[in-house]
């Protein structure tokens, strides 16, 4: 069975560390994106189809939280995992509660990032899965009427 | 002041050695004193006043000058020497004002000259005594404030290192998330079909390898400083101790019964609950555990006892192991002050202890004997806010 890449968006203002972790990530079989601020992100996600946003909450500039909001509000289907540079769990866990899939700690682990990617995929196809067969529901309430 | 040469009350816990050769002079003296409420004992010589001291405590001597052996300059000379805060009024025959001049010069609070009049000695004793006290009371006092101001001194220094530090931890993790990447994709590469016979690969995964470990080791330290400082958006609630107590033994247990150290719990049945951050307080706990059974060999015990003090709580971790050496103690709670070999200790441990206590509103004291154990005690308020006095007992 082939593999469907994930269409990955990786967002930080280090961008050596985007640079490195985009190859890698794309040695793991995945297609990714980069962007090295908020707004950049979000001229992306309105250009490209993306799964999932992996997303350096300090930035400056649009930091990640406004750039989480921003997401959340125009591409709620996207999912977004944040990265946190901090000691600090909170801001991350604030983060999921307005809707990211989950947080990970600068330096991430490798094998965490791609379960946590996984995890996030997924939940995207078969939140899309639910819709599809919604919409399916009704076109055929509504050719049901037609007779 | 009061000025009653009455005595009596005053008097009654002074302890005054009378030094004399005459029997007969110093036995009715020390009956005259003893009547008037003084605990006088006596000594015939100079040598067996010394013995005294050094056995008793006593707080005022009166001393003949005149005596065989070690005479009387000389004892005060020596009680001086060993016993500064001892007051000593001498006692010269009449018209030899001298002797007592030297005495005075010497350090004696006064002389009298014999015959004796026992009011006059009584006052005299009273004005030493008085002395002494305040002596005691101004020495207690310079004591206090020198080791307020080490205190003080102590978690200045702390906080700032702590600062400085988990400032560094966080510029260094996003460079240690660029080597983490940049090994990995090379591992990577590495395994693709076209390089399974590349000359060398192995040296190269090898070194890779040693990259990986070496930047997990940064990771962990930085991780812990950028723990011990942001603490600011800790969650306080109230918090079961004895749930907390077994939650935390689970942590430990393992490793304990691997080590066969025994773990001994005693919690006071009303310790009842506490305001404060349960993972802190978790967190806390489990360093010291941890760093106990480290320190223990097979066979030991590890005894944690969890009971109420005051307005508060008292949580006591005792070890039997190797110890802490006098002069680490100090130290222990310093950031990178670790005594493991390289890599296997941060270092942080007890430095994060410390900082989590500090804003819980608490205290953290540890007492060491080398090859007995250690003992850390850790008091917490029942609510961090309330200031609690946790240094009375």
């Amino acid at each position: 069975m082939i593999r469907i890449p994930t269409r990955v968006l990786l967002v930080d203002d280090e961008k050596d560390f985007v640079e490195m972790l985009s190859l890698r990530l794309q040695e793991a079989g995945e297609k990714v994106s980069a962007a090295y601020s908020g707004k950049e992100c979000l001229d992306v996600l309105e250009e490209n189809s993306i799964d999932v946003v992996v997303l350096d909450i300090r930035m400056p500039g649009m930091d990640g939280m406004e750039t989480l909001g921003e997401i959340r509000k125009r591409f709620p289907l996207v999912e977004v995992i944040m990265l946190t540079g901090h000691g600090s769990t909170e801001t991350a866990i604030e983060g999921m509660r307005l809707g990211a899939f989950d947080y990970l700690m600068k330096p991430a682990d490798f094998e965490d990032l791609t379960a946590k990617l996984q995890g996030a995929r997924k939940r995207k196809d078969e939140q899309e899965e639910r819709i599809r067969q919604a919409e399916a529901k009704l076109l055929m309430r509504k050719s049901g009427g037609a007779f | 002041m009061v000025e009653n040469p009455g005595v009596g009350i005053i008097m009654e816990k002074v302890t005054l050695l009378l030094v004399d050769d005459e029997s007969d002079f110093r036995r009715t003296l020390a009956k005259r004193l003893i009547k008037r409420g003084i605990n006088a004992i006596q000594a015939a010589s100079g040598e067996e006043c010394l013995k005294i001291i050094k056995n008793d405590p006593v707080d005022v001597v009166v001393l003949d000058v005149k005596m065989p052996g070690m005479d009387g300059i000389e004892t005060l000379h020596q009680i001086k020497k060993e016993y500064p805060e001892i007051e000593v009024i001498m006692l010269t025959g009449h018209a030899t004002t001298q002797d007592g001049v030297d005495g005075i010069k010497t350090g004696a609070f006064d002389y009298l000259s014999k015959p004796i009049e026992l009011e006059h000695l009584l006052g005299k004793v009273r004005q030493a005594h008085e002395k002494r006290a305040r002596e005691t009371e101004k020495q207690k006092e310079a004591d206090f404030r020198a080791k307020m101001e080490q205190q003080m001194i102590d978690t200045e220094r702390l906080a700032a290192l702590g600062t400085l530090a988990a400032g560094v931890a966080h510029e260094i993790n996003n460079p240690l998330a660029i080597i983490r990447e940049s090994a990995g994709w090379m591992i990577s590469i590495l395994k693709r079909d076209e390089l399974a016979g590349m000359p060398r690969k192995a040296d190269f995964e090898m070194a890779l390898d040693k990259i990986e470990t070496g930047v997990e080791r940064a990771r962990r330290i930085t991780h812990q400083l950028l723990g011990s400082v942001k603490q600011t958006d800790s969650t306080l609630s109230e918090v079961d101790l004895k749930e907390l107590l077994e939650e935390t033994v689970i942590f430990i247990r393992k490793e304990a019964n691997n080590r066969e150290i025994e773990i001994i719990q005693e919690i006071d049945p009303r310790i009842g609950l506490l305001w404060t951050d349960p993972y802190k307080l978790r967190q806390v706990l489990i360093n010291i555990l941890t760093n106990a059974i480290h320190a223990t060999g097979p066979g030991g015990s590890i005894m944690i006892t969890f009971a109420l003090v005051g307005n508060g709580v008292e949580f006591t971790i005792q070890d039997t192991g190797q110890g802490i050496p006098r002069e680490h103690l100090k130290k222990i709670f310093e950031p990178f002050f670790s005594t493991k070999p390289p890599g296997e200790g941060t270092g942080l441990g007890l430095f994060v202890t410390r900082s989590i206590i500090d804003k819980l509103g608490g205290k953290i004291d540890v007492e060491s004997n080398l090859g007995q154990g250690t003992h850390f005690y850790i008091r917490l308020p029942r609510h961090p806010d309330v200031a609690v006095d946790l240094n009375e007992r």
